[in-house]
């Protein structure tokens, strides 16, 4: 029997095939301000390996976190699942990264994984914690069925202590009211309506960032509240712009027990709306106008009060903000260069982005970018004045 | 003798083919049901740097329908390109970012965006639509010791082309293009195109292009491996699920 289970092996082993990527990637931070180095940990290297045998695959994403500062180190193992691809769909189950919605970032229908906020200014899944989740999708003609389970809750990853981060977040984290055991769930439904894809999303679970809902024993209380999301997205093309679109409306209810509830439930829309250009040098425009309104609130904490624990980040920024970014490629792709801003419509703030990217042989790049952020004294990007800064980092991918 | 050279001429114009004709014999000329293969594009610059790519195509009905995985550069590999094109609306074109684990749709209405940062726009990679164009025939040229029909090509409004014109070499016996130039839209040279065939069951299967745009001096040659026609690839192959799923090498 041994025997036969050492020659099956080799077999299916070789019958199957494995494929790699991974990537090394140093780097460092420096304040504008006074050059100091700014000690938050990064991803030093990265490497994916998927092993697929028939309609089955096995993928892994891993990463290792380091900090120069004390040579601190932590092996993650960001994703970990098995994927099935019968002939009508797709079968995902494990540790795993799902992204929804239309726009390029900024998404409010998006809420399927935590963020993780040591990586908040990483573009896509970077920023993404992977969660145990079970997800199905169906295929029928122009439609598309997605449905995702996710056993249990889990919040996003905040950088609690940390002097150098930039967002004000306390020492520790605050002690977090009893949570209930739940699962939650999300379904999306997608179509093409002449030349334009556009989806439902219906997603209900808990909020991804805890918040305050009421006083304990004197004590404030913090709780992840139970929320659902509708959500929509649309992509369409007028003329030579392409327009991707995102709605979310939240309901959000406080079913935590304390003496004294700040909040009973409330409700909010968040929405991103962007358009894309590119012209004839390969000039890639893209503005994005993201915005959030509190439509309804019950219980004693104001409007100004309230944080929403889910939906695009920089909701909690602003009400109201347009982000404008532009991109080209040069010397034969080996150059890239690209900027964004980001605007606050409401509040005296704005943040400013440049970067290059230099590849001066394959496989290789040299990065280097600055981050201004301006804001008047209250604004959230005034308390990240000294976080503007210089990062330079070499790439050299596998 | 003049009444000769009458005949002569009468029977000339009576039996030459016309633009129309000829490309119409082209369009007719049966082509693989499928074809898979491995892609080399080598991109040199004006200094004469190079950088390559390589990925694994697979199309069906004449490259109406492509699905492309990158293999190379690294930084690349696992991005995917699909491409559906349609007779009664806009064509399809998603790709998969894996870095952002998003199945992306993209504008084929800008067909001449280059692919891939190489001197072939998407409107190079797509089928012409025979009744979409003007086709005008010129006097017959032999290149590379290969006799040519020679036509001049003028997409119509519909065909929402990036090129004011096109000239083609067709050889005769083959009914394959050889040498083609484009130009733009203010009537200039823009690239200068070589074809060069293999014969696979009986197709006339492509083998390497070689572009080079001559208002950037920068070329890139397309080397096509492991070619395989009519093998039965599966219509089904062509949906998003499979952009995800890398073939094997």
């Amino acid at each position: 029997m041994k025997k036969l289970i050492c020659f099956v092996f080799p077999i299916t082993t070789l019958l199957g095939q494995i494929n790699y990527t991974g990537s090394i990637k140093p780097g460092n931070m420096y304040r504008l301000s006074d050059q100091s180095e700014i000690s938050l940990p990064f991803r030093l290297g990265e490497q994916e390996v998927g092993y697929s045998l028939g309609d089955f695959e096995i993928k892994t994403n891993s990463a290792l976190e380091y900090r120069w500062s004390n040579n601190e180190n932590e092996f993650q193992l960001r994703e970990a699942y098995l994927m099935w691809y019968p002939s009508w769909g797709e079968v995902k189950v494990g540790k795993q990264i799902h992204a929804w919605g239309a726009v390029d970032g900024n998404n409010p229908t998006d809420n399927l994984n935590p963020y993780d906020y040591y990586y908040m200014f990483l573009p896509g899944a970077e920023r993404k914690v992977g969660t145990v989740s079970g997800s199905l999708k169906y295929y029928w003609n122009d439609w598309q069925f997605e449905g995702v389970f996710i056993p249990e809750h889990e919040g996003n990853r905040f950088p609690f202590g940390e002097t150098a981060f930039p967002l004000d977040f306390p020492m520790s984290a605050p002690k977090l009211m009893d949570e209930e055991p739940g699962s939650e769930f999300g379904f999306r439904l997608q179509s093409t309506l002449g030349s334009s894809d556009f989806s439902i999303s219906y997603f209900d679970g808990r909020d991804r960032s805890f918040s305050k809902v009421g006083i304990t024993d004197s004590i404030p209380s913090f709780f992840y509240r139970n929320t659902s999301v509708l959500g929509f997205d649309l992509v369409s093309f007028i003329g030579d712009f392409t327009n991707r679109f995102e709605i979310g409306y939240f309901s959000t209810e406080n079913n935590a027990e304390s003496n004294m509830k700040t909040l009973n439930d409330a409700s909010y829309i968040q929405f991103t709306g962007q358009v894309e250009y590119s012209t004839e040098n390969d000039i890639m425009f893209s503005l994005q106008i993201i915005g959030s309104q509190i439509s309804e609130i019950n219980g004693t904490m104001t409007k100004d009060e309230f944080q929403p624990g889910m939906g695009t980040p920089f909701a909690s920024f602003t009400d109201l903000g347009l982000s404008f970014s532009l991109s080209a490629n040069y010397l034969d792709d080996a150059l890239e260069l690209m900027g964004n801003t980001f605007i606050d419509l409401k509040d005296s703030q704005s943040m400013l982005g440049v970067s290059a990217k230099y590849s001066p042989m394959d496989n290789w790049k040299l990065n280097l970018s600055i981050s201004k952020f301006m804001g008047e004294e209250g604004t959230q990007f005034h308390n990240m004045e000294d976080f503007s800064h210089l990062k330079v980092g070499l790439e050299y991918h596998f | 003798m003049n009444k000769i050279l009458i005949i002569l001429t009468f029977m000339s114009s009576v039996f030459s083919q016309t633009g129309f004709e000829i490309a119409t014999m082209v369009d007719e000329k049966p082509t693989p049901m499928d074809m898979s293969n491995k892609t080399k594009m080598i991109l040199t610059n004006s200094k004469g740097k190079s950088r390559s790519n390589a990925m694994i195509s697979k199309s069906i009905d004449g490259n109406k329908k492509q699905l492309i995985w990158f293999l190379e550069p690294k930084d690349d590999k696992g991005v995917a390109f699909l491409k559906i094109e349609h007779d009664d609306k806009d064509d399809e074109m998603r790709m998969w970012l894996p870095a952002f684990k998003k199945v992306r749709r993209i504008s084929s209405k800008k067909k001449g965006d280059s692919f891939m940062g190489s001197d072939l726009s998407y409107e190079d990679l797509s089928s012409r639509n025979l009744d979409e164009n003007d086709y005008n025939r010129l006097d017959d040229e032999i290149v590379e010791g290969k006799d040519c029909y020679v036509l001049e090509i003028t997409p119509g409004k519909e065909a929402n082309s990036s090129y004011s014109k096109h000239v083609s070499w067709i050889e005769k016996s083959s009914l394959v293009g050889v040498k083609e130039e484009s130009y733009d839209k203010r009537g200039r040279l823009k690239k200068v195109k070589e074809f060069t065939f293999q014969i696979l069951k009986d197709y006339h299967v492509i083998k390497r292009v070689f572009v080079k745009d001559v208002q950037k001096t920068h070329s890139t040659e397309v080397t096509f491996s492991d070619v395989q026609v009519d093998s039965g690839i599966d219509k089904n192959l062509f949906q998003e699920k499979n952009l995800k799923r890398l073939p094997r090498d």
